[in-house]
């Protein structure tokens, strides 16, 4: 039976003006940078109904003709491949992690932990002086290698933990059956753990996405990223808040669909549900 | 149970072997890496790369990135001594560190052998000057000025102010609800409010030092700087735009677009945006003049950035043939032309009859004032020491604080005078 007493509706009208409330605190930053990128320099600080007419397209036609677009490509390269490199190590070692009895698995585990925990100030100053030696300075395969660095430890922990889920039962059945290892990894176990591995694959991208710091320190023009090329807005007595503000909502863009569909398996691997 | 295998740490290996592969292909002799931070000058700089290579057959790899960027790099690249970069976006302000620090190599030869060296404005160039060595070639300076609204000044019967006691009457007549009269820059730093303060500074016969540079005492406490810091305070907290003790170039210049303020006093490239059709709501209401003096005459800032050559680099001679041609008559007279600021290095550029068309269009005296400005302004605006970048953050730290209010002037300076004797004394 519903309740539908006063105090009840109260209750609920007081909840959806909270969600409102929070609702206009986290989007309004979001409309304002829509609104910058759309304004011309003369009304950029100007309110709306100031100048209601002042619109222009000319910061998202500036941002096209610069370097931005590569440095967006630059971004998805980067990020995409290190990914993948994370997930083509890191899901098998991490199987092996959880299913293999060794007894140096905590020596293991608490390396990977470290080098998640450890700043990325405290490798990024030998990894650079060794890039410079080595050639690796500005080039895709350094700033995936660096990146991969980030993401291989992310994907082992939660891989590992997502494998510890599945039942050694369901292993043995299949070794018993005559699979092979390999055979049962691809065919029983990743299935069983996909969630898990949607979620790794999701949040070690973006943990490559948003990287600011690598990037400053071991690309140049050629490989630079979405991240970096937007400080270049900033320059010498001007900001370009316009370009800047684009230039925000190009970086954006892109991750939303991808969140958007694998919504439901962050929620669950972050829930920590697994159905059998 | 399960047995491990070593695939994946073989496949590791495998990428890395192949990766590291083509690096050995990468080197070419004629190749030039210039890194740069972004101002209208060095963009223009980067678009004209082709030229250089057309000339010499070098190939000029420009990076022209955010000045924080730009920090980062350096900073790594000199302690790492990572010989990566070939020409260094020198600021004059650094000069001193970066020498002492060993960070640079001369380019006295390349200076000396210019035929037309004495065409270069005589007093960026020796700028680079370190114990008899050239350490770079100017191709940047911009020199401090003052835009004003005719508009709203004939509006409230005052004429442009000729001195800093004559700005205060000025703002006093002109300030309003809807305009401020006059936006500076307030935000600590020594290239932000210690680029603009020193103007007040020494139009009061202000010094930073006793004598320099022959006797490095530190002199800030003085009458004289009081009087000018306490011109500044009343310039902003009473007449200036709201929120004004945080304001930086970004604020101070939307805020004369957008007619929040009708003054300014600071660099070119500053008041060169007020008066700019494009970007400016007022531009056609905004006149230049020189800044305002004091008891001590006027003191304009001046801020030059250069080209240099990191220490140790491995193409010294082609980094040598780029900065020759970055800081031709015929480049900076390009880039007089392509870009919106008049803040060449060379005096012929400014007998180019495009260049005088171009800038006569914005304001017919506008060339003749920078000269007359630059040829006030003192090398030494800022002083050239190693230990400048460190005094300069501790002194604008201090003097913000008192426009903020959260000391009184004659504590700021003391405070700033102690900090400076401190740093003196490493």
């Amino acid at each position: 039976m519903r309740d539908t007493s006063t105090a009840f509706r109260v209750k609920k009208a007081f909840g959806y003006a909270m969600m409102l409330t929070f609702l206009a605190f986290s989007l309004l930053p979001v409309i304002w940078v829509v609104l910058l990128s759309m304004r011309p320099p003369t009304a950029l600080f100007e309110p709306i109904w100031e100048s209601p007419g002042a619109w222009t397209l000319d910061n998202i036609r500036s941002i096209a003709r610069s370097d931005f677009p590569a440095a967006l490509l630059n971004s998805f390269i980067t990020a995409g491949s290190s990914t993948l490199l994370a997930m083509l190590i890191g899901v098998p070692g991490a199987f092996a992690l959880s299913k293999r009895r060794s007894s140096n698995k905590f020596f293991a585990s608490w390396l990977l932990l470290l080098l998640r925990m450890a700043p990325p100030v405290g490798f990024v100053i030998p990894l650079f002086l060794v890039y410079v030696r080595v050639g690796l300075i500005d080039t895709y395969v350094g700033l995936i290698f660096a990146y991969t660095s980030l993401t291989l430890p992310f994907v082992v922990w939660s891989m590992w933990t997502s494998f510890n889920q599945i039942p050694d039962e369901l292993i043995e059945a299949g070794l018993m059956d005559g699979a092979s290892l390999g055979r049962v990894l691809w065919r029983i176990v990743i299935p069983a753990a996909r969630p898990g591995l949607v979620a790794a694959g999701v949040l070690s991208f973006l943990l490559a996405w948003n990287d600011f710091f690598f990037s400053l320190i071991i690309t140049r023009s050629d490989t630079t990223t979405a991240p970096v090329a937007v400080m270049n807005f900033v320059s010498y007595a001007s900001v370009d808040w316009g370009a800047i503000a684009v230039a925000s909502i190009a970086l954006t863009l892109p991750i939303v669909p991808i969140i958007v569909l694998a919504n439901k398996y962050i929620v669950q691997s972050l829930g920590g549900a697994v159905k059998g | 149970m399960i047995k491990t295998t070593h695939g994946a740490l073989s496949a590791m290996l495998l990428l890395g072997s192949t990766a590291l592969a083509p690096i050995a292909a990468n080197a070419q002799d004629r190749e030039v890496n210039v890194l740069l931070f972004s101002m209208p000058s060095t963009r223009g700089l980067a678009a004209l790369a082709d030229d250089f290579e057309a000339e010499t057959g070098i190939t000029a790899n420009i990076d022209v990135v955010g000045q924080d960027v730009f920090e980062s790099r350096i900073t790594l690249s000199f302690t790492g001594g990572a010989r990566d970069i070939d020409v260094v976006h020198t600021p004059v302000i650094q000069v001193q560190r970066w020498v002492e620090a060993g960070w640079l190599e001369p380019v006295t030869d390349t200076v000396e052998g210019l035929e037309d060296k004495d065409d270069i404005l005589s007093g960026p160039l020796e700028a680079y000057q370190v114990n008899g060595d050239y350490y770079g070639l100017p191709f940047f300076a911009e020199t401090g000025l003052m835009a004003y609204r005719k508009d709203l000044l004939d509006a409230a019967g005052v004429e442009a102010p000729e001195t800093w006691d004559e700005m205060l009457e000025v703002a006093k007549a002109v300030d309003s609800d809807e305009t401020a009269a006059i936006a500076m820059r307030v935000a600590p730093g020594q290239g932000f409010n210690m680029f603009v303060f020193p103007m007040l500074m020494r139009a009061y016969g202000g010094k930073f030092f006793a004598d320099y540079p022959d006797d490095m005492t530190p002199a800030l406490d003085s009458p004289e700087n009081l009087e000018a810091l306490n011109t500044y305070i009343t310039l902003m907290n009473d007449y200036g735009p709201q929120g004004i003790g945080n304001f930086n170039f970004p604020e101070v210049v939307a805020a004369l677009q957008n007619g929040q303020a009708a003054m300014t006093v600071d660099g070119t490239s500053i008041v060169s945006q007020a008066v700019d059709p494009a970007a400016s709501q007022f531009a056609d209401e905004f006149v230049l003049a020189l800044p305002p003096g004091g008891p001590a005459g006027r003191s304009p800032a001046i801020a030059v950035h250069g080209l240099g050559i990191p220490a140790g680099s491995e193409n010294a001679e082609t980094a040598a043939e780029f900065i020759k041609w970055a800081t031709s008559t015929e480049t900076l007279t390009k880039l007089a032309i392509n870009e919106a600021f008049p803040d060449f290095t060379r005096a012929s550029v400014a007998e180019n009859a495009e260049v005088q068309a171009k800038y006569a269009e914005v304001q017919e005296d506008f060339l003749d004032l920078r000269i007359e400005a630059l040829n006030l302004a003192i090398g030494h605006y800022r002083p050239l020491i190693p230990t400048w970048p460190e005094i300069g953050a501790a002194i604008g730290e201090n003097v913000n604080a008192a426009v903020n209010g959260q000391m009184s002037p004659e504590e700021a300076l003391e405070a700033a005078q102690e900090e400076m004797e401190i740093i003196l004394s490493y």
